[in-house]
């Protein structure tokens, strides 16, 4: 699976989700991220991490690419669940001599760690359900209209658009040195990875100078037109209002 | 106690897995903490906003460029680079590298950008959580990095000598400032110097080897520049005109 494959935009958008107003998806996981952190127990956030994967299963969405997404949040959460675990509490859940090495995990501290373990699970699938529902064009125009300035879109669409330029040729580099022996030994390693990260920062300013001229030649004035926002629909804003009241009712259960 | 962290460093070395920079991903912090992190991430970003459009208000092209010295952050910081202690593959912050070429505050700018379509589109950082990364990586990141290079140049230390520290010291500050934003938030009733040091020596095992690696890539970056292309070093200002043309 090439980078640009593992890219969320780049995945199939005929989905049930594909026609739902961006704000709206937006809006929605911003509330049910906000009860999600503000839940001091475990089920609520592993009930909304399985809304979230039934929705990205329902959009068809391969294992490969979900465990690929999972594979960070979830290396942070064992280890702050091993920390809080044998670290932190005082009632005591279990006791092992591991090669003379006495080690206590405690009752409390298992609890601690499960609830921000949960709670991780619960905000990941939220932004992975997301980003699978929305194309990056449609997530940007919702920027806009929540406000989010200009410039800092424009920068976003700049980056976005050479993101899978640069990910092929850091990639290319990267095999061509590989093949060269160019990661054999540490030494030669970190010069092969300065000449990777030399290489594009310099293709990088090529490239823009390249850009900017052809833009300029086109009739670009320094601003990018962005997509304007349409009137909400009723049916969905009705339903992110009812999802986001029945996950408020098992909130406050 | 020392044992115990030592065997904890011990399971994260035997991880089959690839380690990760440190982003602090979705749902680790609570509401408050994010709400904090964001505050204090804020001005930066405002800051960094209003000296990119002085900077861009006369030139055209400064856009494109900082829209594709994102590009090229967010493609670094993915790129897998062995970590030899470790005996694993990580990815590097990347941010010294923006903080040099073009000053601490649009760098900061560049960051809030890679960190927001890292987090949507890679599940790397969060949403809530992008305040947090935007102080660690953006804030504390390019201002540590660009201090040490500045410094270092000052003290006329060679360009590759200067970029080395830079990269280094930049990303054990971020390593250091992540593992402020993960105590503080996670700590619950435990006192908060005590988690932070748990956290400090879990993660020492990647974090230190990872910052020597980007200090050799930061030092890589700005050579090469400087071999093949001086004369944007000394637009941007990170060398002195007479400079170009001189040895590393």
């Amino acid at each position: 699976m090439s980078s640009c494959e593992c890219f969320s935009d780049n995945f199939n958008q005929d989905h049930f989700l594909a026609g739902v107003d961006a704000r709206v998806k937006l809006l929605v996981v911003f509330a049910l991220i906000i009860m999600v952190l503000s839940y001091g127990g475990i089920l609520f956030p592993l009930v909304i991490a399985a809304g979230s994967l039934a929705a990205c299963l329902k959009m068809k969405v391969p294992y490969r690419l979900l465990l690929l997404r999972f594979a960070q949040p979830l290396f942070i959460a064992v280890v702050l669940l091993v920390l809080k675990l044998l670290f932190s509490g005082q009632e005591v859940l279990f006791s092992v001599n591991l090669f003379g090495l006495e080690l206590v995990g405690h009752r409390d501290g298992l609890m601690a760690g499960l609830t921000i373990a949960a709670r991780i699970l619960g905000g990941v699938s939220l932004v992975i359900a997301l980003g699978f529902a929305t194309p990056f064009l449609q997530f940007v125009s919702a920027l806009s209209w929540l406000r989010v300035p200009r410039e800092f879109i424009e920068i976003m669409m700049f980056a976005y658009r050479y993101l899978f330029v640069f990910l092929e040729d850091g990639m290319t580099i990267y095999s061509a040195q590989k093949n060269r022996l160019g990661y054999v030994g540490v030494r030669k390693g970190l010069h092969s990875f300065g000449i990777l990260t030399g290489s594009l920062v310099l293709r990088g300013f090529e490239q823009s100078q390249k850009t900017s001229e052809a833009m300029i030649q086109r009739g670009y004035t320094g601003d990018m037109p962005l997509i304007e926002s349409v009137k909400f629909r009723v049916r969905e804003v009705m339903m992110a209002m009812a999802c986001v009241v029945c996950a408020g009712a098992i909130w406050i259960v | 106690m020392i044992e115990k962290i030592l065997f904890i460093m011990l399971i994260f070395i035997s991880l089959p897995e690839k380690a990760f920079s440190m982003h602090i991903s979705e749902g680790i912090l609570p509401f408050n903490w994010a709400v904090i992190w964001f505050a204090v991430a804020l001005p930066f970003v405002a800051y960094g906003l209003k000296r990119f459009r002085e900077l861009s208000k006369d030139d055209l092209s400064f856009k494109p460029l900082i829209g594709l010295l994102a590009a090229i952050v967010f493609v670094i910081s993915l790129m897998p680079i062995p970590v030899p202690t470790a005996g694993t593959c990580s990815h590097p912050g990347g941010t010294a590298i923006p903080a040099i070429l073009v000053g601490p505050t649009v760098s900061i700018l560049i960051t809030g950008v890679a960190l927001l379509i890292q987090a949507l589109f890679f599940a790397h950082g969060g949403l809530s959580t992008w305040g947090a990364d935007v102080v660690s990586m953006g804030v504390v990141g390019s201002f540590v990095g660009i201090g040490v290079f500045r410094g270092l140049r000052k003290m006329k230390a060679s360009l590759g000598v200067s970029a080395f520290c830079a990269g280094m010291l930049s990303d054990w500050g971020i390593y250091l400032t992540t593992s402020v934003e993960l105590a503080a938030g996670i700590r619950g009733d435990e006192p908060f110097w005590s988690l932070f040091s748990k956290i400090l020596i879990a993660f020492v095992p990647t974090q230190l080897p990872l910052g020597i690696v980007e200090g050799a890539m930061t030092a890589g970056m700005v050579t090469l520049l400087f071999k093949r292309r001086p004369d944007i070093l000394a637009k941007l200002g990170v060398i002195k005109p007479e400079e170009a043309g001189a040895t590393v």
